[in-house]
């Protein structure tokens, strides 16, 4: 069974070429309990305010495009379920440590760069050419960095982060994440062929374990986890240099 | 197309949202966890530096070990330790919790569960505490 009811929905509008500063806007909103709040979203969009704005695509997990504060939370609006926020009240957000664009959308640029900063893709020790095949891997191999793998860079933990918020040159748990994540892959060449960001002050060594990223996570990636692998990594690298006499 | 060509025509102008340096814990309640925990890291360290204290102490002479063992009798020093201990027990088990991710242990072609890390440091603290405990029976 279905039950309609209304929720008070409140948004955070901002539009740049009127507003001086963002301001909440409250839409009354009927809603099913199977509903998630980018449904909401998208009633108001479709029935009340055509001027809304907010990013969104799949609606179902796997795009990353609707993260959004939920009730103060970082949270994709795709898998935010009405029977969760029985209140009646919903308070919608765009995702903090972000500047707003405009409504609910972030500028991401900040994060895109870093996240081409630490290579996240295949840097083989050794390049094959297409005739000499592909770079083979067994199962343990591909478990070993899998979970760190499944992240879609919906950067809900760029909002949980403080350590993002108070020091913006941190590079951040989802592009750390990542970096981890193709160390650790058995046809990369490793760290030394991604440069020493990770390793560097705003790299894995600004994160204070808060740990909020993990927590906020929808893909359950644990980019905290990823993040104090890393830092393991890099002492005993630090280590490992002394002792040969590297620096 | 019809793009912009000057700045003025720019209508992007994005609005960045204030963080407070001093109070952006206050923000959340996770964030007030977090910071409780790591202030409550004082009390543990006080507690350990009571403990390495100890052992100069012991190191020193038979009077002067007397008289840290009367400085630990006294009534405030007795409940600071008790303090020390609580933070200590939390912020062990804190630590147990979160080794499973911080380390990641392929055991064949599995990855060794957490609970299995866990326990495991459980167990050690556990047979370490019975020692000791045996060792001061016997002593």
């Amino acid at each position: 069974m279905t039950a309609t009811r209304t929720i008070q929905l409140e948004v955070l509008r901002y539009r740049p070429e009127q507003d001086a500063k963002p301001f909440f806007q409250t839409y009354a909103v009927p809603v099913e309990d199977e509903w998630v709040v980018l449904d909401a979203l998208n009633y108001v969009k479709d029935e009340l305010d055509r001027t809304l704005s907010y990013r969104w695509s799949c609606h179902m997990f796997v795009c990353g495009s609707c993260g959004m504060m939920i009730n103060g939370e970082p949270k994709l609006a795709c898998k935010a379920f009405m029977q969760d926020y029985p209140s009646g009240k919903i308070r919608v957000e765009p995702l903090s440590n972000f500047p707003i664009e405009r409504d609910l959308v972030i500028v991401q640029d900040d994060f895109v760069e870093k996240l081409t900063a630490v290579k996240p893709y295949l840097l083989p020790k050794q390049d094959k050419t297409v005739e000499q095949g592909e770079y083979l891997q067994t199962p343990a191999e591909l478990k070993k960095y899998k979970q760190y793998s499944l992240c879609i860079n919906c950067l809900c933990c760029y909002a949980a982060c403080p350590q993002y918020g108070l020091e913006p040159s941190f590079i951040g748990p989802a592009a750390l994440t990542l970096a981890h994540r193709y160390n650790t892959d058995s046809r990369d060449a490793g760290p030394e062929a991604r440069g020493d960001l990770v390793a560097a002050h705003e790299g894995v060594w600004a994160c204070s374990f808060v740990g909020a990223c993990s927590q906020v996570c929808p893909k359950d990636v644990d980019p905290a986890g990823a993040i104090q692998q890393a830092k393991l990594y890099s002492a005993l690298n630090f280590v490992t240099g002394m002792v040969k006499g590297d620096k | 197309m019809s793009a912009a060509t000057t700045d003025t025509a720019n209508p992007r102008k994005p609005y960045v949202r204030p963080i407070s340096k001093t109070s952006w814990f206050l923000t959340s309640a996770r964030y007030k966890s977090y910071m409780v925990h790591e202030v409550s890291s004082i009390f543990v360290a006080l507690y350990m530096i009571q403990l390495v204290a100890g052992l100069f102490y012991l190191a020193a002479g038979p009077e002067e070990w007397e008289s840290y063992l009367a400085f630990l009798r006294s009534p405030v020093v007795i409940l600071l330790t008790l303090v020390g201990l609580v933070f200590f027990v939390i912020h062990t088990t804190s630590w147990f919790k979160a080794v499973p991710q911080a380390t990641r242990i392929m055991r064949g072609e599995e990855v060794l569960p957490g609970k299995i890390l866990v326990t495991a440091h459980y167990g050690i603290w556990a047979a370490v505490s019975l020692f000791v405990i045996i060792l001061a029976w016997v002593a």
